[in-house]
């Protein structure tokens, strides 16, 4: 093959393909001429015009014939006809705008959304941890068993024992939470507020990260003695605060007044054991023995063996749990411990939220399937007449093919081209969404192109698959038999049966999708409308720290207690409590030691009950203070004593925020340390200490502390959930000026304090005024945690709300398909019965006979469709049981309307059919085909 | 006119290449070359001639492009290229050795 013949042939290839008309008209004319000079020639010999010409007609031929064998040398039929079927093919799809609507949009949805919940799951599960083979990495949490979601932490006294006792891993660490204020420094750095971790050398070896500038901790600085004042920071804030200098090792920050010596920079992305930590600082040996030995504070990190699996320590620590819970129920009964590849435990909640979404939408795609496939199959067999009408006028069989191939082809890439669209869109919105303090921030996640084909490939399949329907019909029937038989009778030998399951599995499925989405719509209300028992309105909230070491000393050797609090901390508030009500534009200040709602950290006490009789105890020897992780704080309190949770308040707390007082007072500026010493309870406290009386007048200790004062109640509070989602729980409330100056241990409560103060315009204007307040005080000292309470509420929500809106969207999504499917299904069946329906209207049957005679087929299968739906939803919910928040999987309520509305849906897509139907005129109906 | 006989397509190529040798002609005029050339055994149809002219076009063994006839009307001339001329000498090559064969065999049977 020369080059020259080669550029020949593709320049005739291209002119037959561009030009296609010139070339034709071309070929006539050359016949035309070879045809008149043949009549010429005959003319010649003697015959006249007419007959010359009747002869040259016959010699030539079949004349199209001829031409199309010559077209068929142009080798590009295949191209032109390709080229027709998809113009063919576009035109279809123009003149059924419902159909190409529908059968887009169910793909588009179906490749779309599976594309960007897929992409971002797959982004946050490959997002580096910056820790080297994190998945042999894990976290060991506690757990109690009745409550198996409310992971916590570990006590002190579960990492000896877990240390020493279990065979599955290298190597254990310890590491306990810390914030710390980072000091002032000059004008560049104002002081700031700063989560951080103090590590110990077993966690330093278990992660095996080394900083990228300078170096981590040695086990001296870990281990042994006081904790050194050194630290690491992480990247980001050695951006942020430090501006990437690159002298920064060996740079000194004063972190709660204690100068530490920066000694690491630890690599980009490195933020263990949770998102919002900046620092790392050693934890010492002491420093453990320091806290209370029921608080589940311990981060307990743990690198899994060679060749031991996650099962495996799983249950090896399982055994050693239960050991525990027999060798000592006092401490250890009641809970379990869950070994977490570290991954899961950092992002625990993004993936479970995913993978309900995922589920989501993996039912969807399956309804949008069997909604193509019962479309294209529904006008597969309405085209079957017509497909025979071409095979007789001289289609070849792969002709034919090759037009609904086109058809499906031209709709599957209209599909996939919007799937795109909503993959893109789709992960915008996900990306956008706010994840709650400590998850992972999304940021950078790409379309992925693995699922984007997968399920691109899945959905064209169908389409591909149903649209050769009718081509499959007509080769079985042959098309002789299909032109003689009347249409209706065609349809006969196609199962619809098979129509009928395509639209029982979609209502089945979207059964589970509405029940799935009633639940977690009801789920997100009763959070959304919850009474939170005051007002949130205008509140600016911000928490003030008083470093311990500027509080907390160390008692004379010899004292029966070891710290002593001078001065205390509550002169400074007080201060800036008073500082803050002079403000112009400030209603009212409340401050309390937790913030009223998310407090991740809510202290309890053991209550003793002073009952006319004497002091009444429940349970002997608690220590002072038992720290609880709130939310469910009963849980984690001994449930033999009677506990509360326990907050400290400024004077008018609760007339300031707006709770509503059942009984007695408020606290009033009256109620200082040498006046008797008062308490207000909540609701609950009342029930559960004096059940059945009036608490006001009663009085009660807590006990363990030697200069704790009997206190009295005045007042009792309707009850303030600790949490949005969280139960109530019993609280007793005191005010911040009468407390004990002398513990056993160091408490950290009585340095803290959140403000609310409450404007009488937008909150945040007051924010400028409150910090010099607080900066006149002391300039080292930051407000930490600023927000509008507003916001706080309002920054729960998101996830759950778009959740639930998501998966509402899913169902209505495939509610739609369904009713399509449901419509499509009766109005196939009445045309293909209309001469039956004829029939028996000439003989007299009534409207009502032939519509139960049309309905009752769709009447099974929307029966069918919905017992199977009710029945998997059944098993399915239970998964969601951990999203819900007070409502049952098994809700009656939601599960009778998600039925309800699904008939009503069926029944008003039945509609347009059944009028067909009933409106059938006998004679018309008989007459014609 | 003499009745057609029978020709195989390759053995029509090679009739049309030959005539086309000396100059360009249109497919009348090869048609009644091929007459000429022959005494009047080979008459080409229409129905053959013109399918073949084409697959040769397409092929590249041939072009194509319209000119005036001497009477004055438009025809589609066909020229032999040099890729042509190379497969008529190829397809001569093969129709000796074939008839040469075919004489063999006559010979000996």
């Amino acid at each position: 093959m020369t080059l020259s013949r080669l550029y020949r042939i593709a320049q005739q290839r291209l002119r037959s393909v561009l030009h296609t008309d010139a070339a034709d008209e071309e070929l006539s004319r050359e016949l035309a001429l070879h045809f008149e000079l043949l009549v010429e020639e005959l003319q010649a010999d003697g015959m006249t015009r007419e007959d010359a010409q009747r002869a040259a007609r016959r010699a030539v031929g079949n004349v199209p014939l001829l031409e199309q064998q010559c077209r068929d040398h142009r080798r590009v039929s295949w191209l032109l006809d390709l080229q027709q079927d998809i113009v063919y093919g576009w035109r279809m799809l123009r003149t059924n705008p419902g159909f190409t609507a529908v059968a887009t949009l169910s793909l588009a949805i179906g490749i779309g959304a599976n594309t960007a919940i897929l992409s971002v799951i797959d982004a946050v599960m490959r997002a580096s941890l910056a820790i080297p083979q994190d998945d042999r990495l894990v976290v060991v949490r506690t757990y109690p068993l009745d409550d198996p979601n409310q992971e916590t932490h570990a006590l002190l006294d579960d990492y000896t024992i877990w240390r020493d006792a279990s065979r599955s891993f290298a190597v254990m660490g310890l590491a306990l939470g810390n914030q710390a204020d980072f000091g002032a420094d000059g004008d560049t750095a104002p002081a700031e507020r700063i989560q951080g971790q103090a590590v110990s050398g077993g966690t330093l070896s278990a992660l095996a990260v080394q900083p990228i500038l300078g170096r981590f901790f040695t086990a001296s600085e870990t281990d042994f003695g006081p904790p050194s004042p050194v630290m690491t920071i992480s990247h980001r804030l050695w951006q942020r605060r430090f501006g990437s200098r690159s002298d920064i090792v060996g740079q000194t920050a004063r972190l709660d007044r204690v100068t530490r010596t920066i000694v690491g920079v630890m690599p980009e992305g490195f933020h263990y054991p949770s998102e919002g930590v900046d620092y790392w600082i050693p934890l010492g040996q002491n420093e453990p023995a320091r806290l209370p030995s029921r608080a589940r504070f311990f981060v307990v990190t743990a690198r899994l063996k060679d060749g031991v699996t996650l099962e495996q320590a799983q249950s090896d620590m399982n055994l050693i749990a239960a050991r525990q819970g027999k060798e000592d129920p006092d401490r250890h009964r009641g809970w379990g411990v869950r070994v977490k590849p570290v991954r899961d435990a950092m992002y625990g909640w993004t993936r479970e939220r995913l993978l309900t979404l995922e589920a989501a939408v993996v039912l969807v795609l399956l309804v949008a399937c069997a909604n193509l496939a019962g479309l294209l199959l529904a006008r597969g067999l309405a085209r079957v007449p017509e497909i025979s009408m071409r095979a007789a006028l001289g289609a070849g069989r792969l002709r034919i093919v090759r037009q609904l191939l086109a058809e499906s082809v031209l709709l599957s890439l209209i599909g996939g081209a919007l799937g795109v669209l909503v993959a893109m869109g789709g992960i915008r919105v996900l990306v956008g969404m706010n994840p709650p303090p400590g998850g992972v921030k999304i940021v950078d996640v790409a379309v992925d192109l693995r699922t984007l084909g997968l399920t691109a490939l899945i959905s064209l399949t169908t389409g591909l698959v149903f649209g050769l329907v009718p081509a499959l019909m007509s080769a079985r029937s042959g098309p002789n038999k299909i032109l003689k038989d009347s249409p209706a009778a065609v349809t006969t030998t196609v199962t619809p049966r098979l129509r009928n399951a395509f639209v029982a599995v979609q209502i089945a499925v979207t059964v589970v999708l509405l029940v799935a989405s009633g639940l977690l719509m009801r789920s997100f209300l009763q959070v959304a409308t919850r009474d939170i028992g005051f007002d949130p309105a205008r509140l600016l909230t911000f928490e003030i720290h008083v470093p311990m070491s500027d509080y907390m000393h160390r008692a004379r050797s010899g004292d029966p207690w070891n710290f002593e609090i001078d001065p205390s901390p509550a002169v400074t508030f007080e201060r800036i409590y008073r500082e803050l009500t002079t403000v112009p534009g400030v209603e009212s200040v409340a401050g309390s030691s937790f913030g009223l709602l998310n407090s991740v950290v809510v202290p309890s006490t053991n209550v003793d009950v002073i009952s006319t009789t004497g002091p009444r105890s429940a349970s002997g020897g608690a220590a002072a203070l038992a720290i609880g992780i709130g939310r469910q704080s009963t849980h984690l309190m001994d449930r033999r004593s009677l506990s509360a949770a326990y907050f400290l308040v400024t004077p008018g707390f609760f007339t300031a925020i707006k709770a509503a007082l059942v009984g007695g007072r408020d606290f009033a500026a009256t109620d200082i340390s040498s006046s008797p010493w008062v308490a207000i309870v909540n609701e609950s406290a009342a029930n559960r200490f004096w059940p059945g009386q009036n608490p006001v007048g009663r009085r009660f200790t807590m006990p363990g502390n030697p200069d704790e004062h009997p206190r009295e109640v005045i007042g009792i509070v309707r009850d303030i959930p600790l949490t949005v989602e969280g139960q109530v729980t019993p609280v007793i409330y005191t005010s911040y000026l009468q407390q004990p100056l002398r513990h056993l241990q160091p408490v950290t409560m009585f340095g803290q304090m959140m403000f609310m103060v409450r404007a009488s315009g937008d909150p945040l204007t007051l924010l400028p005024a409150a910090r010099r307040i607080v900066t006149d005080i002391d300039p080292d000292r930051p407000l930490s945690n600023i927000a509008t309470m507003e916001w706080r509420l309002g920054s729960v929500m998101p996830i759950r709300g778009y959740i639930a809106f998501a998966i509402t969207a899913f169902a209505l999504a495939a509610t739609l398909l369904a009713a399509i499917g449901i419509y499509g299904v009766l109005a196939h069946s009445v045309s293909q019965r209309v001469r039956e329906i004829g029939i028996r209207f000439a003989l007299g049957a009534g409207a009502y006979e032939v519509v139960m005679l049309i309905g009752r087929r769709a009447l099974m299968v929307l029966s069918l469709g919905l017992a199977a739906g009710l029945a998997v939803s059944l098993m399915l919910t239970r998964l969601l049981q951990s999203q819900l928040w007070n409502v049952e999987p098994t809700d009656p309520v939601t599960f009778a309307s998600v039925t309800i509305m699904l008939t009503i849906v069926a029944l008003a897509a039945a509609l347009i059919p059944i009028r067909r139907a009933a409106g059938v005129n006998p004679t018309v109906a008989l007459r014609c085909e | 006119m003499p009745k057609p006989s029978d020709l195989l397509q390759g053995t029509l190529d090679l009739l049309i290449l030959k005539t086309l040798v000396r100059e360009p002609l249109h497919g009348w005029a090869i048609s009644k070359r091929i007459q000429l050339l022959s005494d009047d055994v080979l008459a080409v149809q229409q129905g053959s001639l013109y399918p073949a002219l084409h697959r040769l076009e397409q092929q590249g063994w041939v072009t194509a492009e319209w000119k005036g006839t001497d009477q004055g009307r438009n025809g589609k001339f066909y020229t032999l290229t040099r890729d042509g001329k190379r497969q008529l000498e190829r397809e001569l090559e093969s129709w000796k050795r074939l008839s040469s064969a075919v004489g063999l065999l006559l010979e000996r049977a």
